[in-house]
């Protein structure tokens, strides 16, 4: 396989598609949960901020936010990092965590809006604060209902790596290209990419499916 | 409704015609161009694609001086697209506008092998390197331009001179570009490639202190000096960088005699003077010098 005449390109690409992939998902549910949070919030503003947020990264293209990122943030002075490779390598998965975020914003709101409104007043009523309702109440039930489409967000985060190629990260996509062009091996080098892409989403869609299963039970 | 479909569509042909050709209105659409209308062969590609009424060349929409799309116009410009202009009146014969026998299809580096073999495009004239990598997948007529790969850098930078200083630096270049190997060979592989997908994002990396040095074929970084004149061009070339224009492979004989064809309306190109008015025309504003040939 052509994958391992050109190990550094490959495996090194996958490594960093994982790294992105990791790092981004990461952040896109930490800022995606702080933003479904601010959509449901009792204060109007912050209902409109959130909002906000959802519509501006879900309304633009991600390879637009990406070139932002790494060629745009520096016309204003604000870099990630003086190495041109971390700063581009910062830029990706800063990029995906952002993009992602809006997605799993609005997954997680339905999840939060799920929950009985007549456990929210009951809780209320028993004496819980807002944020121990939501953290005793609200958020655990949510999580459960959202693992399924959250698990949908994480396989298309991985995929959308493959974007970070145009602001020059070596990634799994840019491996193949750069193979393709020395060695006019497209079919070779981009089914290589393919075959290593699906390593990565299809154990993470069954471990998703899993844990949708485990949550049925559960509940 | 067929007969009315079928008159109208005569009308509005009748009506471009005699647009395009106004100095010499004539009642058929076709009598105006056959008396100098090239004979070729039936057997061959010439004919095929003289038949069909257009020649599709694949250029690129962003690649001053060569091919440019102009936003203003929409028309085509560039030394590139002149010269697809001259083999289109070397197939349809002399006219006005060669424009109408044309088809441009849009393309890239990475793109440029792919829509040939998909015969998406009958010839690629695109700043394309003629390499023996290439030739297995298809075939290039005569050298029609030469040029060297240099280096790019800001105004300031008076440390990287030579390719040699490229070591340790950081370095953009077309992803899928001979370049990109250049670049690799002339540094022994130490200096940190920056692989974006067009050569104005590598000049916003340079720009913006992301990369130390842009480095591809010179014609191109005359393209990118004109657009930011706090840049500068230096060290000799260090690759020999002959274009050809790309071409199908013959298999299955649907490219008779396109080749031989190419390759001597390239001859006449240069012999005839042609070559050197195109070159004034585009590259001399960029380059302040002036060739009769390609070799000079």
């Amino acid at each position: 396989m052509i994958a391992f005449q050109f190990p550094d390109l490959f495996f090194g690409g996958l490594w960093l598609t994982i790294q992105i992939s990791v790092l981004g998902l990461a952040g896109a549910l930490v800022i995606g949960t702080a933003v479904a949070l601010l959509r449901v919030s009792p204060t109007a503003l912050l209902r409109w901020v959130g909002g906000a947020y959802v519509e501006f990264f879900r309304n633009t293209p991600l390879v637009v936010q990406l070139f932002f990122l790494f060629l745009g943030l520096p016309l204003i002075g604000i870099r990630f990092s003086t190495d041109t490779f971390e700063n581009n390598f910062r830029a990706a998965f800063i990029g995906m965590g952002l993009y992602h975020a809006a997605y799993v914003a609005e997954v997680v709101r339905g999840g939060l809006l799920g929950v009985e409104r007549g456990q929210i007043e009951a809780a209320r009523s028993l004496g819980l604060s807002y944020p121990q309702m939501l953290r005793f109440v609200q958020l655990p039930q949510t999580f459960r209902s959202v693992v399924p489409p959250l698990g949908n967000i994480a396989i298309a985060l991985v995929k959308n790596t493959a974007l970070a190629s145009t602001i020059g990260v070596a990634e799994l996509l840019s491996a193949a290209e750069i193979v393709e062009s020395r060695t006019f091996r497209a079919e070779e080098s981009y089914l290589a990419a393919t075959f290593l892409f699906l390593v990565l989403t299809l154990p993470l869609g069954f471990v998703v499916n899993t844990l949708e299963r485990r949550m049925v039970i559960a509940r | 409704m067929k007969r009315i479909i079928a008159t109208l569509v005569a009308v509005i042909f009748a009506a471009t015609a005699c647009g395009g050709a106004s100095t010499a209105p004539s009642a058929t659409p076709a009598a105006s161009a056959t008396p100098s209308k090239p004979k070729f062969e039936l057997s061959t590609y010439m004919y095929a694609i003289q038949t069909k009424g257009k020649i599709r060349i694949g250029t690129q929409e962003d690649n001053f001086p060569f091919s440019v799309k102009n936003p203003a116009t929409g028309k085509w410009e560039g030394f590139d697209v002149d010269v697809g202009r001259e083999l289109a009146k070397a197939i349809f014969g002399t006219s006005d506008d060669p424009d109408k026998n044309i088809e441009y299809v849009a393309v890239t580096s990475a793109t440029r092998i792919p829509s040939l073999t998909d015969n998406k495009a009958d010839v690629i004239i695109k700043t394309f390197t003629i390499t023996d990598e290439r030739k297995q997948q298809i075939d290039f007529s005569d050298v029609y331009f030469i040029t060297g790969q240099r280096i790019l850098v800001k105004k300031s930078d008076d440390k990287i001179k030579e390719a040699a200083d490229l070591a340790e630096k950081t370095v953009c270049a077309q992803r899928g570009s001979t370049s990109e190997q250049n670049v690799t060979k002339a540094t022994g592989g130490r200096a940190k490639l920056l692989l974006l997908d067009s050569y104005p994002a590598c000049l916003l990396a340079l720009q913006q202190g992301q990369a130390d040095a842009v480095s591809t074929d010179e014609t191109i970084l005359f393209g990118l000096v004109k657009q930011d004149p706090n840049t500068k061009i230096v060290g000799k070339p260090f690759s020999d960088e002959p274009y050809g224009i790309g071409i199908k492979k013959n298999q299955g004989n649907d490219r008779n005699g396109f080749v031989p064809f190419v390759n001597q309306w390239v001859g006449t190109l240069i012999s005839g003077g042609t070559w050197a008015k195109l070159y004034e025309k585009h590259i001399t504003p960029v380059s302040n010098d002036k060739k009769q040939t390609p070799k000079g």
